[in-house]
């Protein structure tokens, strides 16, 4: 389930990813200019048409499921993380507008997860790696294969606490199911990576980023950022428990409540004058909107 | 390969198609919003937004059958990804279900889920019967999307067609040459086939660059005939959303 559809996430997730999503693609389009300049568009569209024919194809993973190639580390590793990023963004938004596959009030939550974590997330492992095993070609392809396990699982792992957080699902299992499933997908993931990388890489080695190596002190942080997320991961899939985790345990004791205080506002008890400055709001903000985009 | 089965009611008069683009892609969203901001187990706000949401497909003069076969894969996922809430959610166990137990709040979970991603799967269908794909990219350029995504995603459904012939021709090659046989080599077969088509886009990519270049590709792809927003148009789904909002704020204050 990398994609969440509508109808699960309680708003101040949808906000808050929305948000996060946003002002990482901000990072990330304005970084993929600076590396590509006006190379970046058909780059980027022929590496998306390429992702989105790619994950037409679904591998078993188990009795009666299967799961389809994600594609994040494998075109981050290719055309760097920031176009990589761009490229998922694009496939995201086809797939949630085109093929309602995930949501349209969601599409920040797996916007975060596909794109942001997923690709950019995958890359830092996949980078991390490199820097500490070398750069040769069996290297980086293992490397890749680990990091887009890795990502997959990372993917797992984000889905699992939107939903935990949206009050949707408990943490353990929320952890333990979608993280064990994604641990699943993501060998997949990895082996096809590995499948796509190994011969590309041998038959077009230019293709090689040599700035994925810095023996410098940046890459050994980013070796030891990408192992912690990976260990971190896995170990919160493994040893996820059923029982109230800390931050629920320490916002019951001081009496804390789920959903923001804005929501609050809403409660019965506000009274009719908040029904009424929400619904105009509603038709002011959408009003504005339009008339901006029709003015310019 | 494209996306030209979808958008069949994009030509038929109807006031949805008198919308324009943007602002359909605004209303859908915002009518999947206003869907996913019903607390759960408000079952007449869901009611409602999801009769609005049919309205509107009423209104774009989609027939009830193409609807929910457009809308059936979709919704079979959403049932499929909703059913773990059943048991994976907190509350007191109501049944069981071989170990596990199905939680009262899960049942209420399960359900508004489905009624709220219902009225969402909806809006994207009308959406997307109504708008072909090359206009839902336009749109989404006026909504001020980032430039090197919206043209990458208008080239990428051009070279989507033109990477179905590559595969295509690759294989067809692979084949004459006997390559394949076996589960092995058929493997060996996919992966060689992708890896030469990730080649041969990144080169096509190349080309397609020279030749914008040539032919003075500014700062954006230009753009043919196209329906921009005008105050029609903003009028009518910001009244849509009104109503939506009015039901969603109704389901929060009415307990």
């Amino acid at each position: 389930m990398a994609h969440i559809p509508d109808g699960f996430l309680s708003p101040p997730v949808l906000a808050g990813t929305a948000a996060l999503s946003a002002a990482a693609l901000a990072v990330a389009t304005r970084r993929s200019r600076r590396e590509l300049g006006d190379r970046e568009v058909p780059l980027a569209g022929a590496a998306t048409a390429f992702v989105f024919a790619a994950q037409m194809f679904n591998f078993p993973i188990a009795v009666g499921t299967s799961a389809h190639l994600l594609g994040g580390v494998l075109v981050s590793v290719l055309l760097g993380p920031w176009v990589g990023m761009l490229v998922m963004l694009s496939v995201v938004l086809v797939q949630a507008l085109v093929f309602q596959d995930g949501g349209l009030a969601a599409l920040g939550a797996n916007v975060l997860n596909l794109s942001v974590l997923g690709t950019g997330g995958g890359w830092l492992v996949y980078r991390g790696l490199v820097a500490v095993f070398g750069g040769s070609l069996r290297t980086r392809v293992a490397a890749a294969a680990a990091a887009a396990w890795g990502s997959a699982i990372l993917i797992g792992v984000a889905v699992a606490a939107e939903l935990a957080l949206s009050g949707a699902v408990r943490w353990g299992p929320a952890l333990l199911v979608l993280g064990g499933i994604h641990g699943l997908v993501g060998v997949g993931e990895g082996a096809i990576t590995a499948a796509v990388l190994l011969p590309l890489l041998r038959a077009r080695p230019e293709l090689m980023r040599p700035g994925d190596l810095p023996a410098t002190t940046l890459g050994r942080w980013t070796a030891g950022v990408g192992a912690a997320a990976v260990v971190s991961a896995v170990a919160a899939t493994l040893f996820a428990s059923s029982s109230p985790d800390a931050l629920e345990a320490a916002a019951e004791r001081f009496g804390l409540q789920a959903e923001a205080p804005v929501w609050s506002l809403l409660d019965p008890s506000a009274g009719p004058a908040v029904a009424i400055l929400g619904v105009a709001l509603a038709f002011a903000a959408a009003w504005l909107l339009l008339r901006s985009v029709a003015r310019s | 390969m494209g996306f030209h089965h979808l958008d069949h009611y994009a030509g038929t008069a109807s006031p949805v198609t008198r919308t324009s683009p943007a602002a359909r892609v605004v209303g859908a969203v915002g009518l999947a919003l206003c869907a996913s901001l019903v607390p759960p187990g408000a079952w007449t706000a869901m009611a409602a937004i999801l009769a609005l949401s049919l309205a509107v497909a009423v209104a774009a003069r989609i027939p009830a059958g193409v609807l929910l076969v457009r809308a059936s894969v979709p919704l079979g996922f959403l049932v499929l990804a909703s059913a773990g809430v059943l048991v994976m959610a907190p509350g007191t166990g109501v049944a069981g279900l071989g170990p596990l137990s199905v939680t009262d709040r899960g049942v209420v979970l399960f359900a508004s889920a489905l009624g709220r991603g219902a009225s969402a799967v909806v809006a994207g269908v009308v959406l997307v019967s109504t708008t072909p794909f090359p206009e839902l990219v336009t749109a989404l350029r006026e909504l001020r999307l980032p430039r090197a995504v919206t043209s990458s995603l208008a080239l990428a459904y051009r070279f989507l067609v033109v990477l179905g012939e590559d595969v295509a021709r690759i294989r067809r090659a692979a084949q004459v040459r006997n390559g394949g046989r076996g589960r092995v080599a058929r493997r060996h077969l996919a992966a060689g086939m992708a890896a030469a088509a990730f080649a041969r886009s990144y080169d096509r990519s190349e080309r397609v660059f020279r030749a914008m270049r040539v032919r003075g590709y500014g700062d954006a792809m230009p753009t043919l005939a196209y329906q921009r927003m005008d105050r029609a148009s903003a009028l009518r789904v910001a009244s849509l959303l009104a109503v939506g909002a009015t039901l969603v704020v109704a389901a929060r204050v009415v307990p």
